[in-house]
């Protein structure tokens, strides 16, 4: 069983989200605000923080910060559950901290799968970074490494929405994506485009027909920006 | 027309008494008679005639040339010279005072008559055009404006007050000479590069450029001649500080207006999402149970855009203000589309 922390200062969001990821087959913890979440992480470690960004008095950046500057909680994976959207400025800051983002208001049964999802994803890159460690390779290559699979999440999230505003072209993503090429190559890892995708995959549905119009709704719009981008 | 008062300048008394004659038979009146430069000086000064006749050879200190010149320059009262032989020395001399006519001796009435007559029109025609000149130049210093008019070979033809000080040299210093030497600051490096444009195509150049810590859009227009053909090109300085310090001023506020704004959505971003988070997530487990928790989130929403409206109120008195003081004024503040305005119910 999963252990989840909700850190959210809304307590209609906390009780419909402790209620809904409880029937699911989580275990949740939920706390009102940054403060409160980091006294709890003293004691416990989940599997994932679900962080609401805009919170008094301490926000979810700078909840994110605490979280990474300390050695005990820094591998925790990290998703913003929120209900503005992060700015150009805030992703490029802490886009390579947070696995991804998820904008209010997210329907329950495709938010189930992509928390799985993350989880795993990062279990997996975690055993991997544990295996390059121990084959001797510089710790830093495989912390830019992590840093990079995380930041191409997100920008082509951020990519696909200020597309029209903008302007911009994918260019900045190739960039990205042939920097995370070298450093795979770097670490021995294979370079098959199936495998780079991977952290893109795991935010599909398993059951793409069996959606209904709502959930095909709220793919569309807000979860699953990157999968467009992505492929 | 009141016949005109002539002052009689001659040291030799019977020659001067047969010209005293000679012009009240003419109908003229005289004003009086000198015999010495000095003497002579001093009585013009005291009856201001209408027109002096002067000999060139005078007996004393003073000859009738330097007379000439001290009355033209003192009194400008136009001088006729009697002489009796004029030699090119002599003649070139007189010509320097700008004589308004010679007379040799022996002259007969007639001529008398036709040169006074001569010497009073010209001398009228420069006052009006001296007059004129004034105007021209009064109305060219009431601009604020810094003017230049040059001439298709880039020759200075005339500058007002604004443009002498802007280029620190006096006008009549400037005048007649090549554009170019008034560039000795390199200030005019632009407005020479667009000159020449200006003359080959005849079509008005006008750009903006910072100078000395002030603004200025500067115009070059061709002035055509009557044949269309290019005469002159006007240079003309506009100082636009002040219009630009007001436009940065505003696109001031309004940046930190709109950063404001964009905080205020983000916020509003949240405060709406959290609700409809909490909606969803209330159907999706179990609506009926949650009914009226439901119908609290949604009257939060309902409190929530009750806000943007009246966010949108403060807006719409806003703009109306604006657009009501600058529309006629400055176009920095443009009419919006206006599509969906019931006309600023309040």
């Amino acid at each position: 069983m999963h252990t989840l922390m909700l850190v959210d200062d809304n307590p209609a969001i906390r009780e419909i989200f402790s209620i809904f990821l409880e029937k699911t087959g989580f275990q949740v913890h939920v706390v009102p605000g940054g403060k409160e979440c980091l006294d709890f992480l003293k004691t416990t470690v989940p599997d994932l923080i679900l962080l609401d960004i805009m919170m008094e008095p301490m926000d979810g950046w700078e909840t994110l910060c605490a979280i990474r500057n300390s050695p005990a909680t820094r591998s925790i994976p990290v998703m913003m559950l929120t209900g503005k959207e992060p700015t150009p400025f805030e992703l490029q800051q802490y886009g390579k901290w947070i696995e991804d983002y998820v904008m209010k208001p997210v329907d329950f049964k495709t938010l189930a799968g992509s928390l799985t999802g993350v989880i795993e994803s990062h279990r997996n890159m975690h055993m991997e970074v544990k295996r390059l460690k121990t084959e001797g390779f510089d710790p830093a290559v495989i912390d830019e490494y992590c840093n990079l699979r995380r930041t191409i999440v997100v920008s082509k999230k951020l990519m696909h929405r200020f597309r029209d505003t903008w302007r911009v072209n994918d260019d900045g993503i190739r960039m990205q994506e042939e920097h995370l090429r070298q450093l795979r190559v770097t670490l021995g890892l294979p370079v098959s485009g199936q495998d780079m995708n991977r952290q893109v995959e795991r935010n599909k549905p398993s059951d793409d027909d069996g959606m209904d119009e709502q959930s095909k709704y709220w793919r569309g719009n807000n979860v699953y920006h990157n999968n467009r981008s992505g492929n | 027309m009141e016949k005109a008062a002539v002052f009689i300048v001659e040291d030799e008394s019977i020659v001067a008494e047969d010209i005293r004659q000679t012009i009240e038979n003419l109908g003229y009146s005289v004003s009086g008679i000198a015999r010495s430069g000095e003497d002579a000086l001093e009585k013009i000064m005291e009856t201001q005639p209408d027109l002096v006749l002067m000999d060139i050879h005078l007996a004393g200190a003073m000859d009738g040339i330097e007379v000439a010149r001290q009355v033209h320059e003192l009194f400008k009262i136009p001088v006729v010279y009697i002489t009796a032989h004029a030699d090119d020395e002599l003649l070139a001399r007189a010509k320097v005072t700008e004589p308004y006519g010679y007379i040799l001796k022996p002259y007969d009435e007639r001529e008398l008559y036709s040169v006074i007559e001569m010497a009073q029109y010209k001398h009228r025609m420069e006052q009006r055009l001296a007059e004129r000149e004034r105007t021209i130049r009064a109305l060219a210093n009431a601009i604020p404006d810094a003017i230049m008019l040059l001439d298709r070979q880039k020759r200075v033809i005339a500058i007002n007050e604004t443009m002498a000080q802007r280029l620190g040299r006096n006008a009549d210093r400037v005048t007649g000479f090549p554009v170019a030497e008034c560039n000795k600051d390199g200030s005019l490096d632009t407005v020479l590069r667009h000159l020449d444009a200006v003359i080959e195509y005849g079509r008005k150049v006008q750009f903006e450029q910072q100078d000395r810590g002030r603004w200025y859009e500067i115009a070059l227009y061709p002035i055509p001649d009557i044949d269309r053909s290019l005469a002159w090109i006007v240079i003309q300085y506009h100082d636009i500080t002040d219009h630009k310090e007001f436009e940065a001023q505003l696109s001031k506020e309004g940046i930190s207006q709109i950063e404001h704004n964009m905080e205020q959505f983000q916020i509003l971003n949240d405060q709406i999402r959290n609700p409809l988070q909490a909606i969803m997530g209330y159907i999706d487990i179990d609506c009926t149970v949650f009914t009226p928790k439901i119908k609290e989130q949604i009257h939060l929403i309902d409190t929530l855009v009750a806000r943007l409206d009246k966010g949108w109120m403060e807006s719409e008195k806003v703009r109306s203000f604006l657009l009501l003081h600058y529309r006629h004024g400055r176009d920095t503040v443009t009419e919006g589309k206006g599509k969906d305005v019931q006309g600023g119910q309040t």
